[in-house]
């Protein structure tokens, strides 16, 4: 306890010198207007910079990601709130609640509360993660390559499973991650693999083509192709930005129990926020003096759920650092940058890198700090960037996707690549295939196979190891329960509808 | 229906591939072969799950929001910007292909006003050049046609 302190310190002084708290201010400022502005997303920002921050220091560049990751979230709820569109599923319900709020001449009072719901919710979340993540990193030191891999897999289902419209979706999505992240030269025996021939294959293809051709490629091409013509309408910033004494009470307990479900959501590997703030939702709906007001603006319904998600993104701080795994999109593109500086998330780099685990851990106290006084008093000048017009901002958001994959290594067969990834990625988001799942799975993919074969030979290729190790037996367990549970309600949900309907 | 089907064909080309990969003989007798194997015969599993819903309970069990509405046009004018900058890049240069680019997107997503966009294009790609070459000091291309600056 005295000793993760010490070290909380030790981080402190790492993220207030000068250098550090300015990238963390640029990656909050950057968050905030990525999040607000319809169309791109933390993760697509993260994999643009990417290239551009291999040689800056990897501690100044993680610290300038998570405030690009954190931003992301609290700009998030503004286009929620005043325009409708929810940049991202966790945020479902505050559009939901929060346009409404603002239909009424509420939207200060929404916005109010969202931020400071995720000011709240993000401290807390991030002294959990204090808390929490030295232990889990000391609990992890015990894993071995079967345990990792059986986490692995866990992860690969449950992000599979809980993101998108369907299962088998997911893990469609997901087995096309693994797939693409076959293709190049195999880590431990060097050799070609998938490359076609094809000399430009040989280094596989870069996480960064990958996400900016789906995110921004495939996502551009579906929104002209089908909602090219749909005019959105802004609502009004009106009312004081400030809440008046009764906001105040009816939102505190709100951001509380909203932030008790995002963070254990959060940190087990479970697939993003999305549950947390389905969760809040109707616990705020039920224990709320007004359920009337519900679904016609009721604060608590913006309150909590923007704290939940809020907590939830900090708590896959949690698993990510201390295990390497992410759960989500961007943390998968969060993991990328660690291995861009030969950085391994995990156990060890508590120990061996204790000035950038703890200085990135810091720094998430003072950028959420930034980021609520970036979204109070300044939120009428992002609202203003909802006001660019769709085609200049596609238009710029493409000029910028190509860059960022021509910068990579000046060869136009990365441009084909990302013309086909956003072909693809057109044609997922069509017809309701979740992203997410390719990023994780890409990402995550040949680390699992370096795991699975180093398993295999320390047993001499004894497949039985997975299930002999108590841990790993149990983790490939869940995993199991993961995909089976869900299908089995499914089928069982189907079979009394077909009895009602025979009797009925 | 398609989609399913390209999965399908997508997981027996990556179970072909992995057929196809010399398997180096190693001590631990896990060698090359093995996770692809795994990932191929999942690609497969999946893409024939896929077939059959698409067969059975129809591909679209959700309310479908977008059917017949597809504008051909748009998809044309945003992939003619990506394919031509892309062909172009290294002998027009950056800035004349990222702007073309702009001014499609922008086509793409119904502007009316082409000037506009054109010198936005412009603006925007040279600044970005700049900030590139001289700033960041990557190098992208100036393009072949144009005099040399220096």
């Amino acid at each position: 306890m005295t000793e993760t302190f010490a070290l909380l310190v030790q981080g402190f002084g790492v993220a207030l010198t000068l250098q550090n708290l300015l990238l963390c201010l640029i990656g909050c400022t950057l968050g905030t207007a990525i999040g607000v502005l319809p169309g791109v997303g933390p993760a697509l920002t993260i994999a643009l910079l990417l290239p551009a921050t291999a040689k800056l220091d990897p501690t100044g560049a993680l610290i300038m990601f998570a405030g690009i990751y954190y931003g992301g979230m609290f700009g998030g709820s503004t286009t929620a709130i005043l325009l409708n569109t929810p940049g991202e599923s966790a945020s479902i319900v505050t559009a939901m609640e929060g346009n409404q709020m603002a239909k009424r001449g509420r939207a200060g009072a929404a916005l109010s509360t969202a931020a400071i719901g995720s000011f709240v919710a993000g401290t807390i979340a991030t002294l959990l993660l204090t808390l929490v993540a030295p232990i889990v990193a000391e609990w992890a030191l015990l894993f071995g390559p079967a345990e990792y891999f059986a986490l692995m897999v866990l992860a690969f289902t449950t992000v599979s499973t809980v993101l998108g419209a369907s299962p088998l979706r997911g893990f469609v999505s997901l087995f096309l991650g693994l797939a693409v992240g076959l293709i190049g030269i195999d880590a431990i025996t060097a050799q070609p693999r998938f490359a076609l021939g094809v000399p430009d294959l040989l280094d596989g293809i870069d996480i960064v083509i990958v996400a900016v051709g789906l995110f921004a490629v495939g996502e551009t091409l579906y929104l002209a192709a089908y909602f090219g013509k749909t005019t959105e309408t802004i609502e009004k910033l009106s009312g004081s930005i400030w809440m008046n004494k009764e906001d105040w009470a009816r939102s505190w307990k709100a951001w509380l129990r909203g932030t008790a479900f995002g963070f254990p959501f959060g940190s087990i590997p479970a697939g993003g926020a999305e549950i947390p703030t389905f969760l809040s939702y109707a616990t705020e709906k039920k224990l709320s003096k007004h359920p009337e007001e519900f679904g016609k603006g009721a604060i608590e319904g913006v309150a909590g759920p923007e704290a939940a998600n809020n907590a939830s993104s900090t708590g896959s701080l949690v698993p990510l650092l201390t295990l390497g795994l992410p759960t989500s999109a961007t943390a998968a593109i969060i993991l990328a940058a660690f291995q861009q500086y030969g950085l391994q998330p995990g156990p060890t780099l508590f120990s061996n890198t204790p000035g950038l685990v703890w200085g990135l851990i810091a720094s998430l106290y003072i950028g959420n700090v930034m980021l609520l006084i970036l979204n109070l008093p300044l939120v009428g000048l992002w609202v203003r960037l909802l006001t660019i017009p769709r085609p200049l901002l596609y238009g710029g958001i493409l000029v910028f996707a190509t860059l960022g994959a021509y910068g990579l290594r000046q060869s136009w067969f990365d441009l084909l690549l990302l013309y086909i990834i956003g072909l693809v990625g057109f044609v997922m988001r069509r017809f309701d295939f979740p992203v997410a799942p390719v990023i994780v799975g890409l990402i995550l993919g040949p680390l699992a196979e370096q795991q699975f074969r180093r398993t295999l030979s320390i047993s001499q290729g004894d497949m039985s190891v997975f299930l002999t190790h108590p841990i790993s037996a149990v983790l490939l367990g869940v995993a199991t329960l993961v995909i089976l549970v869900p299908w089995a309600l499914r089928r069982l949900r189907a079979k009394r509808l077909a009895a009602v309907l025979r009797t009925g | 229906m398609l989609v399913a089907a390209g999965v399908l064909a997508l997981g027996f080309a990556f179970a072909v591939g992995t057929w196809l990969l010399p398997d180096a003989p190693s001590y631990a007798r896990v060698g090359t072969r093995l996770f692809p194997g795994l990932i191929s015969s999942g690609l497969v599993i999946v893409g024939a799950l896929l077939l059959r819903e698409a067969l059975t309970s129809g591909f679209s069990a959700f309310p479908d929001e977008h059917r017949d509405r597809f504008d051909l046009r748009a998809f044309a004018w945003i992939s003619s910007g990506v394919v031509l900058h892309l062909l172009l890049i290294a002998g027009l240069g950056f800035i004349l292909c990222s702007s073309f680019l702009f001014v499609a997107v922008a086509r793409g997503f119904g502007s009316t006003k082409p000037m506009r966009d054109i010198g936005l294009g412009l603006a925007i790609s040279i600044v970005v050049y700049v900030l590139f070459t001289q700033a960041l000091t990557l190098s992208l291309p100036w393009g072949a046609w144009l005099p040399e600056l220096s």
